[in-house]
């Protein structure tokens, strides 16, 4: 494990692609312990695990397990308060604020709530994926480069939204925002995908239907996903391997295919399914 | 508890009406306090501060009325560039107002301040001082400072300004929707960027409202600005005054009243236009 690391940190310093080097583990918590406050209650309480190149990881578990904290740690929207997580070969936790922006850029997130701008149109959310690589001029006029545009217009199409281009956000209906966030964290060209609980505000046909595309376009840009969710069933048939959290532990962890019962109603500590 | 709950004790109904009595009365003390305070204020203030000497009965008045009713049109044609300066004063005073506005809406917003022990308390005091202070204590300053004329209106409107622009800004900045600041934060965006992606958005339409809304009460500013020498209207109404131009005061009154019907009118309809 060690060893690999050191290989990819020393691609990175010769200036080549960490991406060759990581078939193995892109992600990798370690012990990964958080706290809100100094001295409150411990949310995480030491999770470990990694998530590899062709990972479709579900994160499952009860409410309050802390399935949001765990997610929003690795982008550092939560600070961590103990451990570490390494993403793309290099701590996340020592970054300064500038480093920190420049890995988000490669961090693409979806949100239950599509955390979309809603005065904004469609095309300019999605485009807001690639203020990372923005300068303030150009994001000061909203005049993206036209490689920007054109990816905007090919991730929209591809997504089915090529007839609400010019929409207000919020002219649009849950699934269809939902797609809107979609396209924009496709945007950014990431290399991870973090999403949660994409599908809690859609109903049971749209979720599919976004769960779907999103599964899809994962595979067809090689980008590994962590996604928090509530429908076990819709993990299973999605995903093909299963973190199970309860209470700020790490209980289950292992493809889906091989899930048992059990092993759910271990983790809900009820009867599932 | 149930309908047939114990009947009420007769001493809890006489404690009640007691109560009651009790209340009435302090009732009654209070608005005869109140009355007696505004006696003593009208004898005060009224009787006792107004010189009746020179109250000169119905036919002063009469007399007074009808100087002030003689209009002067002869000034018209000489009103229209004060009027114009008026209108510019406040317009300028208004955008002059808006960008010292950004940095204090900016600090005095708790979500947002650079730092919530300096800069957060500097702004919700930049923003007291700001309306605490009167337009023309403003522009007598500003007429000391940079002379008469034209510019010392604008800033004094300007600074009159900065007080309830900023303040509305940073409460609508205080009360905006978190979660698109936190998805542009996700992409890598800079402060910059979160702040005009994730927060302007969303203020955007209060912000134009209120501006409209202080540029109106502004064009009221303006006009009386040239009483402390800051340009205007108000110059000529002090130069008609102090001629006992009486006529002329009275058109001067009445070149306000069309300006300001005019930015109500303006304001309505670009209110309309952007909400
Ligand atoms: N910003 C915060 N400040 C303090 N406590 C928080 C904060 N966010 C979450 N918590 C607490 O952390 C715990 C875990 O929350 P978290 O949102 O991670 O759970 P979750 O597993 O995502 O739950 P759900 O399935 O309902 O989304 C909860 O007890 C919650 O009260
Ligand atoms: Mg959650």
């Amino acid at each position: 494990m060690r060893h690999e690391k050191i290989i990819v940190e020393g691609r990175a310093q010769r200036g080549l692609p960490a991406k060759v080097a990581d078939a193995m583990s892109i992600l990798e918590v370690r012990n990964l312990k958080v706290s809100y406050s100094t001295g409150g209650p411990q949310i995480l309480k030491g999770i470990d695990f990694e998530v590899g190149g062709d990972d479709f990881c579900a994160v499952i578990g009860p409410s309050g397990a802390g399935k949001s904290t765990l997610i929003r740690c690795i982008n550092r929207l939560v600070e961590p308060t103990e451990g570490d997580i390494i993403l793309f070969g290099q701590s996340v936790c020592p970054l300064n604020s500038g480093d920190l922006r420049r890995l988000r850029r490669r961090i693409g997130m979806i949100f239950q709530e599509f955390n979309l701008v809603n005065r904004m149109s469609v095309m300019d959310n999605v485009l807001s994926g690639r203020l990372g690589y923005t300068g303030a001029f150009r994001s000061f006029f909203k005049a993206f480069p036209k490689e920007d545009i054109d990816r905007a217009l090919n991730l929209l199409e591809r997504v089915g939204l090529q007839d609400h281009v010019d929409k207000r956000a919020d002219a649009l209906s849950g699934g269809q925002r939902q797609r809107v966030g979609i396209a924009r964290a496709l945007m950014q060209r990431p290399e991870i995908l973090l999403l949660d609980e994409p599908t809690s505000a859609l109903d049971p046909k749209i979720s599919r239907d976004v769960m779907g595309l999103i599964r899809e376009l994962a595979a067809e840009f090689k980008i590994p996903v962590l996604c928090n969710i509530h429908d076990v069933q819709l993990a299973l048939e999605t995903c093909n391997r299963i973190i199970g959290m309860q209470d700020g532990y790490k209980k289950f962890d292992g493809p889906a295919k091989g899930m048992r019962k059990q092993d759910l109603d271990e983790i809900y500590a009820m009867e599932v399914l | 508890m149930s309908i047939t709950a114990a009947p009420v004790s007769a001493h809890g109904f006489d404690a009640y009406l007691a109560h009651k009595r009790r209340r009435r009365i302090n009732n009654w003390l209070l608005v005869a306090c109140s009355v007696a305070l505004l006696a003593w204020c009208f004898w005060d203030t009224i009787m006792f501060d107004t010189d009746w000497q020179r109250m000169g009965g119905a036919l002063g008045i009469g007399g007074t009325l009808e100087r002030f009713l003689l209009i002067d049109w002869s000034l018209l044609p000489k009103l229209l560039v004060p009027a114009l300066e008026t209108l510019m004063m406040a317009t300028l005073g208004t955008i002059l107002g808006c960008v010292f506005s950004l940095p204090v809406a900016w600090f005095g917003a708790a979500n947002v301040t650079p730092s919530k022990y300096f800069f957060y308390p500097l702004g919700r005091f930049l923003m007291v001082l700001s309306r605490s202070i009167h337009e023309i204590i403003w522009a007598l300053l500003f007429v000391g400072a940079v002379g008469l004329g034209a510019l010392p209106g604008i800033l004094a409107v300007a600074m009159r300004s900065v007080g309830f622009i900023s303040k509305i800004t940073a409460e609508a900045i205080e009360n905006i929707d978190p979660k698109p600041v936190e998805a542009i934060r996700a992409v890598g965006g800079n402060q910059f960027q979160v702040m005009y992606y994730g927060i302007v958005p969303q203020i955007l339409p209060v912000i134009i409202g209120t501006i409209i809304f202080e540029w109106d009460i502004n064009i009221r500013r303006s006009a009386i600005m040239g009483l402390v020498g800051a340009g205007g209207l108000g110059l000529v109404f002090f130069r008609q005054m102090a001629m006992f131009n009486y006529g002329g005061v009275t058109l001067v009154v009445l070149a306000v009243l069309v300006l300001i019907a005019i930015g109500e009118v303006i304001s309505h309809y670009a209110r309309k236009a952007v909400i």
